[in-house]
């Protein structure tokens, strides 16, 4: 053969597009982070405190109702876990950046914890078990993120 | 030999198009609730393992199962997840089945759990997943994908049923009026269930017949709706059931039989096959599982059928090739009314897939409802007592076939 010849070429692109319905009860939980506010809520048998909120607790397998058991909590919590990284998803020129603080931080009265950035913190500053409150989104829309994240108290 | 298996209870969630007031743990636990409400003596602690499928890509995240594990009850307990894209339900089902008579330590009574929230997921993308195996098959010969779903599956999976269709019109001479008729008995029955999607009670031929095609000989009016839904079935063994409901429903034959390759022809050959409408997967299927049950005149023998149709022409298709009919003479007996309700031989009263598909679900909901029929549970009950019943799924890529022969009483012929 004295020239390559492409015999079947399939050149496709799929578009896959997906909703994701987040359910009554999380959908309650960013009504309220709209107002600045965090909720949870109650299991009915062994009373730990969901943050978000679920319908089931897996531990005693009671429907918790949606009506009932919701629990006011405030914006602050204690980081029960945390990592540092330089690294960022989709942006690797910035990799020798800044290092970014990731904590589980457990909202005071609650018994889960949530996933949010650590901010205005150095990384020898952090500790298990340090006090920090939510850092809110000047103008919050009711979703993720609304709270920007976690600050020291 | 395995252990006897029965089946205690079995439950649904409400089926809509979109069930955007729940996220798919809380739709599964739904169902799941319902099959324990009808089991009274059962709570989560009885429940020693867990299956859980459905038909992958269409729910648009990953591992499902793992996520939805609390809302199952399933917190640290043996979870299994099986995925045969349309026939999924039966699968589990059929999973079910086989980890309870698999005699394990420990492993007595297992809930089986089969889901679909469609409006999530993208269904074309889904399908054209599941739809690989051939394709690639079709790539080889220089088709493209973009290409094919235009030959072969325009909208979905109606592309694969309209050949079907016409292939079975054609052997059978009938017309499109016997395909509404069989559309008009599912609506009018999903109206009497309530967990069905399409109730329409006062739906006429004409009014089916008024609708456009989608792909001749399919009509808009003819096919499936794309719903929201989840399904639940508790299996344990002969010894137990008995403790758990009134009336134990045994498993007797369980089968599940392919025959890929259907429609784009054997061996890769690339010429469209005879006769996709000749199912050979249902006939080995129903062959084998009729053998295990101890049946021998199906037509006889089987009081109550659910089939896997989500359009017009498979459900006459399945009720022949299963045996419960011969050959060609399906339309015949929805016109002088032998399958509904008060028939010889219901078909499908819970309006069948027909009338409610969320697709990893529905295999199961066949054998669920053609359970309760027998328990006398069933929403839309028929009226004369159901010793036998099957429920059959459909799906793969093109030709999977399960199926589930269910009776009062177990077989007693192949077991000490």
């Amino acid at each position: 053969m004295s020239e390559d010849k492409v015999i079947v070429a399939n050149r496709g692109l799929v578009r896959a597009d997906f909703n994701f319905w987040v359910g009554r009860y999380l959908d309650k939980f960013y009504d309220n982070l709209e107002n600045k506010k965090v909720i949870g809520n109650k299991c009915t048998k062994c009373g730990a405190v969901f943050v978000p909120p679920r319908k089931v607790c897996g531990e005693c397998n009671v429907v918790i109702p949606l009506e009932e058991n919701w629990v006011d909590l405030p914006d602050t919590g204690t980081v029960v876990n945390y990592t540092i990284t330089p690294y960022r998803i989709n942006d690797r020129t910035l990799r020798k950046a800044k290092n970014l603080l990731l904590g589980m931080v457990q909202i005071d009265g609650s018994n889960t914890s949530i996933v949010y950035r650590l901010l205005d913190l150095e990384p020898s500053e952090v500790k298990i078990g340090m006090k920090v409150k939510i850092d809110w989104a000047e103008k919050p829309k009711g979703d993720p993120s609304d709270i920007k994240g976690f600050v020291k108290v | 030999m395995g252990r006897q298996v029965a089946i205690v209870s079995a439950g649904f969630s409400e089926h809509a198009s979109k069930r955007s007031d729940v996220n798919m743990a809380e739709l599964v636990s739904e169902a799941v609730s319902d099959c324990l409400k009808n089991a009274p003596g059962v709570d989560f602690n009885d429940i020693d393992a867990y299956v859980n499928g459905n038909m992958p890509a269409f729910e648009g995240v990953n591992l499902p199962e793992l996520w939805m594990t609390d809302w199952m009850g399933a917190r640290n307990k043996p979870l299994l997840r099986v995925t045969t894209g349309g026939t999924t339900g039966g699968t589990v089902a059929i999973s079910g089945y086989y980890t309870v008579a698999a005699g394990l330590p420990k492993i007595d009574t297992v809930l089986a759990v089969a889901f679909e929230q469609q409006s999530q997921g993208d269904t074309s993308v889904g399908l054209g997943s599941v739809a690989y195996g051939e394709i690639s098959v079709l790539n080889t010969m220089g088709i493209p994908y973009d290409q094919l779903s235009r030959l072969l599956s325009a909208g979905a999976a109606i592309g694969v049923a309209a050949y079907q269709a016409t292939n079975y019109m054609s052997k059978t001479h009938i017309t499109e009026e016997d395909l509404a008729r069989v559309v008009v008995q599912n609506r009018h029955n999903a109206a009497k269930t309530w967990w069905s999607h399409l109730k329409m009670p006062d739906i006429t031929v004409e009014e089916v017949l008024d609708t456009p095609y989608i792909s001749y000989p399919l009509r808009y009016g003819m096919v499936c709706p794309a719903s929201d839904g989840a399904c639940a079935m508790l299996f344990t063994i002969e010894e137990k059931a008995k403790d758990m409901c009134d009336i134990p429903v045994y498993v007797n034959g369980v089968a599940s039989v392919a025959n890929e390759s259907a429609v784009l022809g054997y061996d890769g050959s690339g010429t469209g096959q005879i006769d996709p409408s000749e199912q050979l997967g249902a006939m080995k299927s129903s062959e084998l599982a009729y053998y295990q049950a101890g049946i021998s005149f199906p037509r006889k023998e089987i009081d109550y059928a659910e089939v896997y149709s989500p359009f017009p022409n498979q459900e006459l298709m399945w009720v022949e090739k299963l045996g419960l009919f011969e050959e060609t003479t399906a339309p015949k007996m929805y016109e002088t009314g032998v399958t509904s309700l008060k028939g010889e031989l219901p078909i499908n009263c819970s309006g069948g897939v027909n009338s409610t598909n969320a697709i990893g679900a529905s295999a199961m909901e066949r054998p669920a409802e053609a359970a309760l029929q027998i328990m006398g549970k069933a929403d839309n009950q028929v009226p004369k007592t159901v010793h036998t019943s099957i429920g059959h799924g459909w799906g793969g890529s093109l030709n999977l076939c399960t199926l589930m022969v269910m009776s009062d009483e177990p077989q007693r012929k192949w077991r000490r």
